[in-house]
């Protein structure tokens, strides 16, 4: 049965960055009103089953309720833990269950940890957290559409598809944890409200991408050179306390700017490791401090190709057309509501 | 994080202290030893710890009928405390209060509070006083999911942003109003997210994670002495004993309150602060017993006070 | 002394106050530039700026126990609501909070706070705009409540509102806020708790409040045609209650009538004649009458309303009913 997954992060866009910066208070009645209309997309392709994470809120069944689309809608069997263990778990099954695609609703974080439970079925990320560079801002309509052509296989994988880096946040030399963007070291000791915002106690930054119109840490290597998403190498800088070095003004977190001074810059190939000096210390992923690494523990970051795969939107929606898959009399699934709706 | 070692002892001593307190009210009232009821905070330590820990003498707080904790955090007196639970004389307010009406307007403390969704209003009171003299002063608004829905919390809101007060509204979400759960209370999950109707920042937080709470709300407190005005902090935590000693909990289920149990806000913060070599494991124990201690001390002042005279019924009805 | 309005000698009560002291602010609906709903804060949103006149959403809860907090946190807040009707809204932070703070935090707290509300039917606002509800505030230990009759009294008694370190109720009428009378020119205050002896006479007693004291003075003046003298009191505020004077005065002229336009089952006239039933029962030479409203709501059409609001041939006819 042709399946979509979809997992919406219940608890994005609430962070402390809606304090220490200026971020969107993101309510998970808008999450209900954005997975609506990706089901009434997914109804459009084919798609016949859409499996979901389920959540305290009940984002997905309260979606259904002032719809009626011809899916099968399930939630995913599992305990729900209100953590981001929910999003891994939920992922690592549904590629179990077969789904072909993984809509997931969050930020950067909830993409990552979508991540950490597959690397096999495409991610399509929509954008419901705060610093969004991996997960995109796009009418969920329209994603839906785009996410069940590629769960019905509908197009050529290589079409709509490409595979992502990330980076390996490896401790006594084993992988311990992956950032889709960045990965920060920080050097305080409490993982507290997990944002970072405080630049000072950034001494070394990594990042798979950058990009001069991102948000986030990886906006400060955007403001200095471009790494596309997918392209096989990162960026490593060096970030000196106040003097020293080129100073770099970044938009960190929305409404949020902060002026670093770049010591050093390193292209991160494939493969290599870069050793983290700090010890005891944090390493924040995709802006959120997460991995504790002790006194006596040895980490490093390493680039990796072998990241998610992730669904191109606009590509698939591209080559959807060529494809002349909405052009035409009588396509889609859902011909009784197109006659009605005309 | 800005915290010292020493802050961030202190705070550690506060959950402690807050946790021996109930913990002893909860015997003390099994054993028939103290009048009327009591609301126990057993298990929320951690948010009026680290709401607190931000707060000056001359900032403000509004309580709530589940109060003993804030009190503590707040600088409050535990003999006073003790003994006014006792209804003596000697007590906070002479015996006149009880456990849900303990004030102390010398450490900012504008008093405990037995109408859910009482403290609101009062607290936009504190923080127009402090806009309107000028002064720094924040106040800390203590109010619980049940509270979220009564619509003086949401009047407290709408004017307390629409004057740009200084007051941060710090949330209790322990998943029920008495025996209703929060899902049949409301349609949000998240109370932060009322935030956006009032056009301020609403953040959720572990409410068991005394650091999230503390970073958090020392934002909101720099945001609100800077006159940027009020916030809304949801600190997710959980009540272990019942809604009052002798509830018998049946709207809820073991389970639950168990996993709960295994996210105990004290050891957990105990744990960081071993290992990050904050503490050391004698130094846990030398606090611990300093603090049993100080409530013994406390629970004799209580004991050998006098009981109120009947004719001091009339006192302190008029100023 | 010059002629004011009641309204005049409001507003002037609340302008020299704030003068005098700058921790008193006022704080309601509409009260600021628009100079309040019936006008008694014209002209102080000029003098005073928005800071010390502040306009509040329509939010009845949030005047009262912001009021309450302020208090408590040392300012002298003057908060209005449009109307008494609407205190129904906000009761709580009345009378859980405001009221009861000094007593439970065991004598700690000082709430110095006034609430002004206009009360009273007459203008055809039907039965959520035109209630008199005095009785209520007196039941709440804590609470203070004048309720003043003449343009002199409402700027006496509320500048010993203001001063006065508890919650004080200020019930005004709203059709006295057009009277006008002699009113002390400068510093002027009236204590709580001390009747005003309206006029004298030996025959019977009639205790009237606010706009009733005019309705009883004029039946007085027919009684006295009649060779009936009458004797009226003003309690002035009825928390404290001066039943001193009121018992005084039955013990001469040994009847007495209790006047007012709240509702007489558990009114205040209630509570006036049970106190003097208990102080001075054997000076009375008649049942204690009282002259109030009947028991519903106000109602709407004017013969209706008229019915309803006590008047002077009902004053004269409980005089005539003992005397």
């Amino acid at each position: 049965m042709t399946t979509a997954a979809i997992l919406a992060n219940p608890a994005s866009g609430k962070d402390i960055r809606r304090l220490v910066a200026h971020g969107s208070v993101f309510d998970n009645q808008e999450k209900v009103r954005m997975v609506r209309r990706l089901l009434l997309g997914l109804a459009r392709t084919g798609v016949e089953r859409v499996i979901y994470m389920p959540d305290a809120y009940g984002i997905v069944p309260r979606a259904l309720n002032s719809i009626e689309v011809p899916l099968l809608v399930e939630a995913i069997e599992m305990p729900v833990a209100n953590s981001q263990e929910d999003t891994i778990r939920a992922a690592e099954i549904a590629e179990t269950l077969g789904a072909g695609v993984l809509v997931v609703l969050g930020g950067d974080g909830t993409s990552r940890a979508a991540a950490k439970g597959t690397r096999e079925v495409p991610i399509m990320a929509l954008s419901t957290g705060t610093n969004n560079v991996f997960p995109v801002m796009i009418e969920t309509t329209v994603a839906g559409l785009a996410a069940g052509l590629v769960a019905a296989n509908r197009l050529p994988r290589e079409a709509t598809c490409r595979r992502a880096c990330l980076l390996e946040i490896l401790m006594n030399d084993e992988p311990a944890d992956i950032a889709l963007v960045d990965a920060a070291v920080y050097t305080d000791l409490f993982v507290a409200s997990r944002a970072v915002w405080d630049m000072d106690k950034v001494p070394r930054l990594f990042m798979t991408r950058a990009a001069p119109e991102a948000i986030g840490l990886s906006a400060i290597g955007g403001q200095l050179t471009s790494i596309l998403p997918g392209e096989p190498r990162g960026l490593a800088l060096t970030l000196a306390a106040h003097n020293g070095g080129t100073p770099v003004t970044a938009a960190i977190a929305p409404g949020m700017f902060a002026t670093v001074h770049v010591q050093d810059m390193e292209t991160m190939l494939p493969g290599r490791v870069f050793a983290v000096e700090e010890s005891p210390c944090l390493i924040a992923v995709d802006g959120e401090r997460e991995v504790i690494v002790r006194r006596g523990q040895r980490a490093g970051v390493r680039l990796s190709t072998d990241g998610p795969l992730v669904v191109d939107i606009r590509a698939t929606m591209a080559r959807a057309r060529d494809a002349r898959l909405f052009t035409g009399p009588a396509n889609g699934k859902n011909n009784h509501e197109k006659r009605r709706g005309s | 994080m800005s915290l010292s070692k020493e802050k961030m002892v202190a705070m550690f001593k506060t959950m402690n202290r807050i946790r021996l307190f109930e913990t002893k009210l909860q015997e003390f009232f099994a054993a028939g030893r103290i009048p009327g009821f009591v609301h126990l905070y057993i298990g929320e330590e951690a948010v009026a710890t680290g709401a607190c820990a931000s707060l000056t003498d001359t900032d403000s707080i509004t309580s709530t009928h589940r109060g003993h904790g804030h009190l503590i955090a707040k600088g409050g007196n535990l003999k006073l405390m003790m003994a006014e639970i006792f209804g003596k004389s000697s007590g906070y307010c002479k015996g006149k209060g009880g456990s849900m009406h303990i004030a102390d307007f010398d450490l900012g403390i504008l008093g405990a509070n037995g109408i859910v969704g009482g403290g609101g209003p009062l607290a936009v009171g504190a923080g127009l006083a402090a806009k309107y003299r000028k002064t720094k002063d924040v106040t800390v608004c203590f109010f619980g999911d049940g509270a979220s829905n009564q619509g003086t919390t949401q009047e407290a809101l709408n004017l307390a942003s629409a004057w740009k007060l200084p007051v941060v509204f710090v949330n209790e979400n322990n998943g029920y109003g008495i025996s209703c759960p929060q899902c049949k209370s409301m349609a949000v999950t998240d109370i932060a997210d009322r935030a956006a109707a009032y056009d301020m920042p609403g953040v959720v937080v572990d409410g068991n994670d005394v650091l999230a709470v503390y970073e958090a709300v020392n934002e909101a407190v720099k945001r609100a002495r800077k006159g940027e005005g009020p916030s809304l902090i949801e600190c997710k935590t959980y009540r272990w004993r019942g809604h009052f000693e002798g509830d018998a909990c049946t709207y809820r289920c073991d389970e639950e309150l168990k996993e709960w149990i295994a996210k105990d806000p004290i050891p957990r913060f105990e744990e960081k602060l071993v290992e990050n070599g904050v503490l050391k494991a004698d130094g846990v124990a030398r606090i611990k017993a300093e603090l049993a201690a100080e409530l013994d001390e406390a629970i004799a002042f209580a004991e050998k006070s006098p009981l109120p005279e009947p004719s001091a019924l009339l006192d302190d009805v008029y100023a | 002394m010059a002629k004011k309005t009641y309204l005049q000698a409001l507003n002037e009560a609340l302008g020299s106050e704030m003068e005098r002291d700058e921790r008193v602010f006022i704080i309601g609906e509409d009260v600021g530039r628009f100079g309040g709903c019936f006008g008694v804060t014209q002209g102080l949103f000029d003098r005073f700026g928005e800071a010390r006149v502040m306009d509040t959403p329509i939010t009845e809860s949030v005047i009262v126990g912001a009021a309450a907090g302020a208090a408590a946190s040392g300012l002298r807040p003057v908060a209005e609501l449009m109307f008494v009707d609407f205190i129904g809204v906000a009761l709580d932070q009345l009378f859980n909070q405001a009221a009861k703070m000094r007593f439970m935090f065991g004598g700690k707290a000082k709430v110095p706070m006034v609430l002004r509300m206009p009360q009273g039917a007459g203008i055809g606002a039907a039965a959520q705009h035109s209630q008199s509800l005095e009785a209520w505030f007196m039941h709440i230990p804590g609470l203070k409540v004048a309720i003043p009759a003449t343009p002199a009294d409402a700027k006496g008694l509320l500048v010993s509102a203001i001063r006065d370190d508890n919650p004080v109720i200020f019930l005004e009428h709203k059709l006295l806020y057009g009277l006008e009378g002699e009113v002390p020119e400068g510093e002027y205050t009236v204590p709580f708790g001390q009747a005003n002896v309206a006029r004298e006479g030996s025959d019977v007693t009639i205790v009237a409040t606010s706009k009733m004291l005019h309705t009883a003075l004029c039946a007085a003046e027919t009684l006295e045609k009649d060779g009936i003298k009458a004797e009226v009191i003003d309690p002035r505020t009825l928390v404290p209650l001066d039943i001193e004077t009121i018992v005084n005065s039955v013990k001469k002229t040994h009847a007495l009538v209790l006047a007012h336009e709240a509702v007489g089952f558990a009114g205040p006239g209630a509570e006036i004649a049970a106190q003097v039933a208990e102080k001075a029962f054997d000076y009375l030479d008649a049942p204690i009458i009282r002259v109030a409203a009947p028991f519903c709501p106000v109602p709407f059409s004017p013969p209706l309303e008229q019915a309803y609001i006590p008047n002077e041939a009902s004053i004269i006819g409980a005089v005539k009913s003992i005397r």
